[in-house]
């Protein structure tokens, strides 16, 4: 292949020329290549980040009665936490994964406590043995006639009855269709909470197609809840804050704290 | 007895189909690659399920640091939450990223100089070229002349350092709009402003084509909320990063993304 024949053809004729063959030696054009390729390698990003979409309310005043005001049957509030062990966030030995714990209520927060098991804890399991678990099960049973109908959009599209595109506007318009009862949720992740905890939380609202939720600061309720479920169920949820950094920065974003849940 | 000639046999291998081979691959990896962008700190971020893609144009990337994980620090909370920025532009028109961050640098350090009429800073052009070409800037206004007056692996190991307290755009709680700014509400006042600029078309000496690449950022930026991407390590305390947030809300940028890794879910069956 590398290397050229010359044949004199004909007949051989006395003191014929010798067979001239060039060879060509492709090895270091090899080595060069291959360096070449393991730098391409090492210094580009096959895999690119996703985004997740995150709109805030104005931080303008709102006057209380133009505030929308969610129903009651229709809200639930999710009061996010991360356990800590030491000042690095725990990990639970079997799955790998941080442990977050979600405090959860429906409704307007009762502090009267008429019941003892008003406020719920869960924890972001996803599915598992094909079944939501954890809070995505109780977000899904909260959304459920949005669901049926995403499942039935869902499976259009799988069977190829629908395109990716008409899907995804279909599911849009289901997730905020006015004559479904929806949820309204409202995240509040504690003074311990990650990134990752919050992420999580505004995972399980995609996935659960729920269009309507906020995120806002736990208020004073919300620690008297907390209080009220340390004492009942013996646990320690209202730590100091872990990080020092931490401390500071709540002063600032208390300032936003809202009470129109 | 003859004698048995043996023949010589050539170990030369002929490497042509192996040079073909890996001059392919190597035509395959120039096209599909997208280059790694320096960064001063590793940050990883959480996964969720959302298919969107970063776009690769007219994109702000506030990355926010995390704690040290190399545990040599005796505190490691020092390195987190420090801020850095970077504009990209659209690299395929006249729009470049180098005339993006051309024009927010210009609009940001006048904003500044009109916060702190006492300590004024003044960018030679050549100190502003280095701001065009450099990817990630993470520091103070007052420190910029010096940092941009720095060669590339000066500044790079200079913001690389987390545990430098002049390393990272300072912020703070602020919540007024147009006095006592902080310095990363300074880079949003300027985004904001040439976004609306854009819009109003009052952007001069710009071709039809060039206004046309700006209503794409402006659209990108404002509209659509695509345009301002935060990046933050899962384990990075939600307070650090809701500081964010409410600097971003504070001056009007209410949409914006949370970049995030792939995560696949299985789906349940019922």
């Amino acid at each position: 292949m590398a290397q050229i024949e010359q044949s004199s053809g004909g007949k051989k004729k006395k003191g014929a020329q010798k067979k001239m063959s060039i060879h060509v030696d492709f090895t270091p054009m090899v080595d060069m290549n291959m360096l070449l390729i393991t730098f391409f390698m090492l210094c580009t990003t096959m895999i690119k980040s996703q985004t997740l979409q995150i709109v805030l309310p104005t931080n303008e005043d709102v006057k209380k009665e133009q505030q929308s005001q969610a129903k009651q049957s229709e809200a639930i509030t999710l009061i996010l936490d991360t356990e800590y062990n030491g000042d690095k966030p725990a990990v639970d030995a079997e799955t790998g994964k941080t442990v977050h714990n979600i405090y959860y209520y429906e409704g307007i927060a009762d502090t009267t406590f008429s019941t003892n098991a008003y406020l719920r804890k869960e924890q972001f399991i996803g599915n598992m043995n094909h079944e939501a678990q954890g809070i995505r099960k109780i977000l899904r049973n909260k959304n459920e006639q949005v669901m049926k109908e995403y499942e039935q959009l869902k499976n259009q599209w799988k069977n190829k009855e629908i395109t990716k595109e008409e899907f995804d506007k279909l599911a849009k318009k289901n997730a905020s269709d006015s004559l479904k009862t929806r949820p309204v949720v409202v995240i509040k992740p504690g003074p311990n909470t990650t990134y990752e905890g919050l992420i999580n939380a505004i995972d399980e609202m995609n996935i659960n197609q729920i269009s309507r939720y906020s995120i806002e600061l736990p208020n004073h309720t919300d620690s008297v809840l907390l209080r009220h479920y340390e004492q009942v169920n013996g646990e320690t949820i209202i730590r100091p804050t872990v990080r020092a950094k931490a401390t500071q920065a709540p002063a600032a974003a208390a300032a936003s704290e809202s009470t129109n849940s | 007895m003859g004698k048995v000639k043996i023949k010589r046999k050539s170990t030369l291998i002929d490497m042509t189909a192996m040079s073909d081979v890996t001059v392919l691959l190597l035509t395959f990896f120039m096209l599909t690659s997208t280059f790694l962008q320096k960064e001063p700190t590793i940050v990883y971020t959480p996964s969720s399920v959302s298919e969107e893609k970063v776009p690769m144009n007219n994109l702000v990337t506030v990355l926010v640091s995390s704690a040290d994980k190399s545990g040599k620090l005796d505190d490691p909370t020092i390195a987190e939450g420090k801020l850095f920025i970077s504009f990209t532009g659209d690299a395929d028109s006249t729009l470049s990223s180098e005339k993006i961050r051309g024009m927010m640098l210009d609009e940001a350090v006048s904003i500044y100089n009109d916060q702190h009429k006492n300590n004024r800073i003044t960018l030679t052009e050549a100190q502003k070229n280095e701001f065009r070409t450099s990817n990630m800037i993470g520091v103070p206004f007052s420190e910029l002349p010096e940092v941009l007056s720095m060669s590339v692996t000066e500044r790079d190991k200079f913001m690389g350092d987390m545990t430098n307290p002049r390393v990272g755009i300072p912020i703070d709680g602020n919540k007024n709009r147009d006095q006592h700014l902080n310095d990363f509400q300074v880079w949003l006042k300027a985004i904001y402003n040439v976004a609306q600029r854009i819009n109003n078309e009052q952007a001069e000496g710009l071709t039809a084509e060039e206004r046309s690449q700006l209503s794409n950022l402006y659209t990108a930026l404002m509209r659509k909320g695509q345009g301002i991407a935060i990046k933050a390590d899962k384990d990075t305390p939600f307070t650090t990063v809701q500081m964010v947030f409410d600097n971003l809300q504070t001056m009007k940028l209410n949409k914006f993304s949370l970049m995030t890794a792939l995560k696949s879910e299985n789906e349940p069956t019922n």
